[in-house]
């Protein structure tokens, strides 16, 4: 493999296990997110500014990004979960400009220019690079597969999506609506700050405009087009979205018709996504993969 | 007779100018099945609601087993072992239908943040569940999307769920309407069996002839106001409840 198809792939896994912690939250809970990227933000700036200036490793550090994230996302989700819906979606675009200003005007988070000179990862005494960078970000993906493989046999899980198909009639079995919606967005926004922290270990580079609203709409048409709520949508998703606009770079004139033509063929054959409920891939391969929509 | 189990006092809920429920008052028994009759916007529902939590009375209490519970919200309240049923049916649409009883047997769990990580799809946890689909008539039915089945199938599948929360009450808000009459012969035989298990059954109804024949009592509510209270031959009889109500049903029933 030559470093161009790694960088590609290695970014599709990154964006694999941020689009899996987004499924928690949209796929599971059914609660809409258009600001995801925020969070992916806030986990990507904890990890630079823990590196470099407190200069922590990435070990160490990852644990705190992770409970920041997780953190802030409870404190957002609080006020926002009360609304639903189309409300939910505004809150949450909200949500995403504002977090991207702070980064944007607050000096201590380098304004327009950003937080440049991220250390790389070190694992064993080496500096982790090309393919062994990819390997790790696979690693922690099967994680990410995993955690969310396991909230889906969870009680915490089969009330989540009791929240998500009927709200009423879930609270009326005792369950509380705002909590399990509370669990699955921190459960997301934290997986979202693991994928961040990764993102800034690989670019070295941050800026504001990495985390903007375009690129929330962009993990969301990855889980979309992967199938909302089933365990496989996200790297699905993230390959297809990540690997064609490479495949078809000579007819880069046209990227904007031919994605119009893949959306409305979506719409038209697979409306609930490659992986979702009656879609082609779900009647070849249902006896292969396990953990689908429940 | 014995200590009621769900005392109602008082109770009014008020939206704006509208008195949806106006200073009603009932008691329910154990092991009884309290019918609450009325014609359309009478207020059942509403008071349905007040009882499960959906709404905050304006005024009045709520006492179950000597303990208010107005104010509490709606899981806290199943949590006491109050289970219902929905008059517009609210099965989890994409799950199989014993997972939706499933969903119910999770109630002694929700409430702890430690019990919610383990496995929900045991061997003996599915057991349990098919047990109650047998005992609605449902097992057959199992493993099918909730969201596929009949009108019939889905209220017993909300009673389903229902009886796995309702240790001490279920509350059915008109199961029967819609409900073709093979259908609501058997229903009635489900009704009566849950109450030999012990269970005490309040339910909302204005099909005139089922409550008739299934309830102990009946309370009948008209624009908010409870208007009668009886045995259902004694509420037969009631001229206010004719008036309101009966009188107008059997002309229509008769025709």
């Amino acid at each position: 493999m030559n470093a161009y198809v790694i960088t590609i792939a290695t970014i599709i896994v990154i964006n694999a296990i941020t689009v899996c912690g987004l499924n928690v939250i949209v796929g599971y809970a059914g609660q809409i997110s258009l600001g995801h990227a925020a969070f992916v933000g806030i986990g990507a700036y904890s990890a630079a500014l823990l590196s470099t200036k407190a200069g922590l490793s990435f070990w160490a550090a990852l644990p705190i990004v992770i409970a920041i994230c997780g953190f802030i996302g409870l404190l957002l989700g609080l006020p926002s979960l009360r609304v639903k819906d189309d409300f939910l979606a505004i809150t949450t675009i909200g949500i995403n400009f504002i977090v991207e200003a702070i980064f944007l005007y607050i000096p201590f988070f380098g304004g327009a220019l950003g937080i440049g000179g991220i250390p790389r990862i070190m694992l064993f005494g080496m500096k982790v690079k090309g393919l062994v960078f990819f390997e790790l970000c696979l690693v922690f993906l099967v994680l990410v597969l995993l955690i969310c493989w396991w909230f889906t046999r969870s009680w915490a899980g089969l009330a989540s999506f009791a929240v998500r198909e009927e709200e009423s009639a879930a609270s009326s079995m005792g369950i509380s609506p705002m909590r399990f919606k509370l669990l699955a967005f921190v459960i997301g926004t934290a997986i979202a700050g693991l994928g961040g922290a990764l993102y800034a270990h690989y670019m070295r580079f941050i800026s504001a405009t990495d985390f903007s609203f375009p690129v929330s709409i962009s993990l969301l048409s990855m889980l979309v087009l992967g199938g909302m709520g089933n365990l496989w949508a996200p790297l699905v998703g993230a390959v297809i979205l990540g690997s064609l606009p490479e495949i078809f770079r000579p007819l880069v004139d046209y990227r904007i018709l031919f994605y119009t033509v893949l959306l409305l063929l979506m719409i038209r054959f697979q409306p609930a996504g490659l992986l979702g409920e009656d879609s082609f891939a779900r009647h070849v391969f249902s006896s292969v993969l396990p953990g689908g929509k429940k | 007779m014995n200590r009621p189990l769900l005392t109602v006092t008082g109770l009014s809920k008020h939206f704006g100018g509208l008195k949806a429920v106006d200073n009603v008052d009932f008691e329910l028994f154990p092991e009884e099945i309290l019918g609450i009759l009325g014609p359309n916007g009478a207020g059942k529902t509403v008071c349905f609601n007040l009882i499960c939590g959906v709404y905050k009375p304006t005024k009045g209490e709520v006492i179950l087993d000597g303990q208010r519970i107005d104010g509490f919200s709606t899981n806290e309240i199943a949590n006491l072992g109050v289970g219902r049923t929905f008059q517009i049916v609210k099965p989890f649409s994409s799950l199989t239908v014993l997972e939706n009883v499933l969903v119910a047997r999770g109630i002694t769990r929700y409430n702890s943040l430690s019990k919610v990580w383990s496995v929900w799809q045991s061997s003996a946890e599915k057991k349990a569940a098919l047990e109650i689909l047998e005992h609605v008539g449902l097992a057959d039915m199992a493993n099918r999307k909730a969201g596929l089945l009949p009108l019939g199938y889905l209220r017993r599948l909300e009673i389903a769920r229902a009886l796995v929360v309702g240790s001490r009450i279920i509350l059915l808000d008109e199961s029967f309407s819609g409900l073709r009459p093979e259908e609501i012969g058997q229903l009635e035989n489900l009704i009566q069996s849950i109450r030999q298990d012990g269970i005490t059954v309040l339910l909302i109804e204005h099909n005139v002839r089922v409550t008739m024949g299934i309830c102990d009592r009946i309370v009948v509510l008209d624009h908010g106001r409870k208007i009668a209270e009886g045995e259902p031959e004694a509420i037969q009889q009631n001229d206010r409840v004719i008036e309101a109500y009966l009188g107008r049903r059997r002309g229509k029933d008769a025709a």
